[in-house]
């Protein structure tokens, strides 16, 4: 038996510890553990609850955006305010582009390597990989001179000895399976990527006016005043440029992301049958179409035991059962105690003691529904969409599980999971045009309101706010008395996957994905990555310290 | 000639949010140019590598931890970021700056002159606050951008 530990795991800064012990070439057990503290939720008692939404957004570097909507969803779900339709369609639209931006970048930047072997491209002969590339998809950029100039500049920072940051990857590996033309073709689109993302990320700053961190949210709407004949305000010179990037972002998303990702699925159609781990799920509606909450473009449900047949829908953020029944559980993280606390009643009292395998080994909490460990993330909203029979959706899916040689029950897998993020991708870039649609529309008609201005009352109330982030369900949870935040507390998509065991030792979604799988080499433990990025791991990208690591690189100290 | 000024950092961990600090402080102190831009990047890493590919000289403004007390500031350039002169990360592929650097080398795209200023945290505890010798390095750490700029013949004037 050999045991492995990788620390820290995720490839975005990040504090993801991961214990496995192997046995035979199997994974038998593991362990997740969040090796940062996070006590945002001491920083926002006593403030003003219409502040809370600046303040979220420094939970994290990536997701600043859905930390932002959650918080002022659940404050005007607390005070029962209603968000005007222009309001609600912009929110719409920062939400889809962020979406889309976080997937492109998780696909190719975070996830790609451990599929995607850098060397073998070398090998390649362009041309070849110009015929694969233009046999999947007729988007301009697949040229064999595009290719060839990417293989040329490979070459000179191998032979320059400068790849060596990415020589920690697993390159040659036994499990690495793509023809040296598939690996040159997605080693291009690496590169370009970065071009799509930065469009996605220009569309949400046009409307947020920032970002990273948008600054036009208000309770009850946002602060981006419409004017269309105004230059200083949203305007049609604004909407026509958001809708150019947006549609070239689109375009690379459906004409390279996607068709990439099923050439990589094909490739490697043993890891649908690895990773599966906890096969319950949830998913909340997202993209709202009317002001009071009460429509959605994309539905929500929960899947419990793997049974996508009696999935039970998710109508809309009120849901009591997902109210009433999303708890936290303390046995195995460290806080005081070993309670299970609603969020409303959620406490943060640290207690740490070290990595104890059988006792505390986690700063996550193990969130539960129903005293159960959820899954959530992009394949719980495909499942929820796939099941209401959401046309796009359906078209997709079934696209993907006759090209691939699929049946539904491989959604619960490690490439399942990344298959159904590149599907979510696919159909938000989509959305997001959707609602640039009907926000010009809506603007047509003569509606200028962007907000219902909302004083906080006197009193006690409780909201939550739900949002389907491009990880997962995450919501965030106040408590407001007299006009200032008596308890917050965050429940996000990683606390639910990167869970630790809950009070009856149920493992959490990571350390269950772990179990069952493959391990050629535990000194080289791709496998563990690869299961483990499917998730797209985000654990504290709270905290972002430059790290020389001890060694003394100091040339110059000044002052 | 367009400048970057790139605060890093988490603003609700006290001194590590020093970058972000310090772009609000050049933003009060300071009349900028034009061709300057103040830009506080929270804790993006690759996502915001076009702002990068997009100036001629960054200087970057983040917390690091490197032996000294809080409040010690060092200077490092582009050859000291890149990985011979930085041990490999624990993490196959982290991306951090040093890969975001090197994934530009690929894409041809422009390389900037790049100077970063760090400085050494004293606490990392949640907290809207610095530290008094974070807070004291607001204006170190401006004096030295001043200078930087100096030299590339842009004077920041106080306001």
């Amino acid at each position: 038996m050999s045991r492995i530990t990788l620390d820290p795991i995720t490839r975005i800064e990040g504090h993801l510890r991961i214990d496995v012990e192997a046995n035979g070439g199997k994974v038998t057990n593991a362990w997740s553990s969040a090796q940062m503290w996070r006590g945002i939720e001491v920083i926002l008692k006593g403030r003003a609850p219409e502040d809370a939404w600046s303040f979220v957004q420094r939970f994290c570097g990536v997701c600043t955006t859905v930390h932002a909507i959650s918080s002022i969803r659940a404050v005007e779900h607390a005070l029962n305010v209603e968000v005007p339709l222009n309001a609600q369609y912009i929110r719409n639209i920062m939400i889809a582009q962020h979406s889309v931006q976080d997937h492109i970048v998780h696909f190719y930047h975070l996830s790609a390597l451990d599929w995607v072997d850098i060397v073998s491209a070398l090998k390649a002969d362009p041309k070849k990989t110009a015929q694969i590339a233009q046999s999947i998809s007729d988007w301009p950029g697949n040229s064999e001179k595009e290719f060839k100039a990417v293989q040329d500049k490979l070459k000179a920072f191998v032979a320059g000895g400068k790849l060596g940051i990415f020589a920690s990857g697993y390159w040659g590996h036994p499990a690495m399976k793509l023809s040296p033309e598939v690996n040159l073709m997605a080693v291009a689109h690496y590169l370009k990527a970065l071009d799509y993302q930065r469009k996605a990320s220009q569309a949400t700053a046009i409307l947020g006016g920032k970002n990273p961190h948008i600054q036009n949210l208000v309770v009850g709407g946002v602060a981006t005043a419409i004017n269309t004949e105004n230059i200083a305000t949203l305007n049609m010179e604004r909407l026509i440029y958001l809708r150019t990037l947006m549609e070239e972002t689109r375009d690379f998303v459906q004409k390279v992301y996607y068709p990439d990702l099923l050439a990589i699925a094909g490739a490697y159609k043993d890891w649908f049958k690895y990773g599966a781990g906890v096969t319950n799920y949830m998913a909340v509606p997202e993209f709202p179409e009317d002001t009071k909450n009460g429509k959605f473009s994309l539905p929500g449900g929960v899947v419990m035991a793997g049974n996508i047949a009696g999935i039970r829908p998710v109508k809309d953020h009120r849901d009591e059962y997902l109210i009433k029944n999303i708890k936290e559980n303390v046995t195995h993280a460290w806080y005081e105690g070993n309670g299970t606390l609603h969020p409303w009643e959620g406490e943060t009292k640290p207690d740490y003691t070290d990595f104890k395998e059988n006792g505390k080994y986690s700063w996550c909490k193990a969130p539960t529904l129903d005293g159960k460990p959820v899954q959530v993330g992009p394949p719980a909203q495909i499942m929820a969409a796939y099941a209401a029979g959401n046309p796009k959706v359906k078209k997709l899916v079934d696209g993907a599980v006759s090209t691939l040689g699929l049946s539904m029950k491989d959604i619960h897998s490690t490439m399942g999971r990344l298959y159904c993020r590149g599907a979510r991708a696919h159909i938000m870039a989509d959305i997001a045009l959707e609602n640039l649609d009907k926000l010009i529309a809506n603007i047509a008609t003569g509606d200028q309101t962007y907000a219902n201005h909302t004083e906080i009352p006197k009193g006690e109330y409780r909201g939550v706010g739900f949002h389907e982030a491009p990880r997962g369900t995450l919501s965030h949870w106040i408590v407001i008395k007299d006009k200032k935040i008596e308890n917050y507390q965050a429940v996000v998509p990683s606390t639910w996957n990167a869970a630790p065991r809950n009070d009856k030792g149920e493992l959490g979604p990571y350390e269950a994905s772990l179990v069952g799988n493959p391990i050629a080499d535990s000194s080289k433990p791709l496998e563990v990555l690869r299961t483990i990025h499917s998730f797209d791991p985000c654990i504290a990208c709270a905290v972002h310290t430059v790290d020389p690591e001890g060694k003394e690189i100091t040339k110059v100290k000044v002052l | 000639m367009q400048v970057l000024i790139y605060g890093a950092g988490n603003l609700i961990l006290s001194d590590e949010g020093f970058g972000v600090h310090f772009v609000r402080h050049m933003e009060e102190v300071y009349r900028i140019p034009e061709n300057v831009e103040l830009y506080d990047g929270g804790t993006l890493g690759i996502m915001v590598h076009f702002k990068f590919e997009e100036a001629d000289r960054v200087i970057l403004v983040d917390v690091v931890q490197a032996k000294g007390e809080p409040g010690d500031i060092f200077r490092y350039e582009r050859e000291d970021i890149m990985l011979k002169n930085i041990p490999v990360k624990m993490s196959p592929h982290q991306i951090g700056l040093q890969e975001m650097l090197l994934i530009s080398e690929m894409r041809d795209a422009p390389k900037p002159d790049l100077t970063f200023f760090g400085i050494v945290a004293g606490s990392l505890e949640p907290g809207d606050q610095l530290t008094p010798p974070l807070k004291a390095g607001l204006e170190k750490v401006a004096k030295l951008v001043v200078e930087e700029l100096n030299k590339v013949g842009i004077d920041l004037e106080r306001k």
